[in-house]
């Protein structure tokens, strides 16, 4: 059993659940800059901003990798289209860009 | 020690520049004939890029992701005070861009696995021109944004 047939799958997941992550805030860790201190899960600003880049990037690679390990035995039977594994990234860029769209239209 | 990891990032961004783009043109553009400088640029085998491509992509996000808190520190403050909304949006694309691109690794390298499978070509091409797209993107935001007072200044 092959693990690079579900690569296709594992691209078009994590690119999915890097946006959900982003904007329902589900971050692995969450970064404090000005104390350096680190925290587990979203937490809430203390004295400067937080950075949660990190920590989305964490639940992403977690849970995309969960994903795709639940869909390897299915892709025995059922081969994924590698085209998925690059359209959907594409899509959630342009969704990125709508998201991210009030700072070019100011 | 920023300013020293902030040129080496750009360097390792330079060459995986260069790299991605030489294999992007062999891919979207392989060369029928040799002679010509454009000729010559489209005619590497591509193939032999992609392991160093994964590479060069994962130091250059590690060392982003280093001097990322110096940058949510000083200057996206900055960004916000003078109101370059426009450049503060494109480094926010950035950063999601670079973690999609993240996720497209595996596949890329599937996709450039040696030999070369010819049903996965419009596959290769396409992976290879979106990864280059989010290398140069993200090289010329970082640029704009490593000289924004010199650029925008007020």
């Amino acid at each position: 059993m092959s693990i690079t047939r579900i690569f296709p799958v594992f691209a078009a997941a994590f690119a999915i659940m890097y946006v959900i992550c982003v904007e329902a805030n589900w971050a692995l860790v969450t970064y404090h800059p000005r104390i350096n201190e680190w925290e587990f899960l979203t937490k809430p600003a203390k004295s400067g901003p937080a950075m949660y880049w990190y920590g989305w990037i964490g639940t992403t690679i977690l849970s995309a990798s969960a994903i795709s390990l639940l869909a390897l035995p299915l892709t025995r039977r059922w081969p994924p289209p590698v085209w998925i594994g690059w359209a959907v990234p594409l899509a959630v860029m342009l969704v990125f860009v709508y998201l991210l769209r009030s700072f070019f239209l100011r | 020690m920023f300013t020293t990891l902030l040129i080496i990032h750009g360097l390792i961004a330079v060459a995986l520049l260069g790299s991605i783009t030489h294999q992007t043109a062999a891919a979207c553009w392989p060369a029928t004939k040799g002679g010509s400088f454009v000729s010559s640029f489209r005619a590497v085998a591509g193939a032999r890029y992609t392991i160093a491509n994964i590479i060069l992509y994962v130091i250059a996000g590690v060392l982003g992701a280093i001097i990322y808190p110096a940058y949510r520190l000083a200057i996206r403050p900055y960004l916000e005070s003078a109101q370059l909304w426009t450049i503060n949006g494109s480094f926010e694309v950035k950063e999601q861009f670079v973690a999609i691109g993240l996720g497209m690794l595996p596949l890329y390298w599937l996709v450039w696995r040696t030999p070369l499978d010819a049903k996965l070509a419009a596959a290769r091409a396409t992976i290879t021109a979106m990864l280059c797209f989010i290398v140069w993107y993200s090289f010329l935001v970082g640029h704009v944004l490593n000289n924004v007072r010199g650029l925008f200044g007020r």
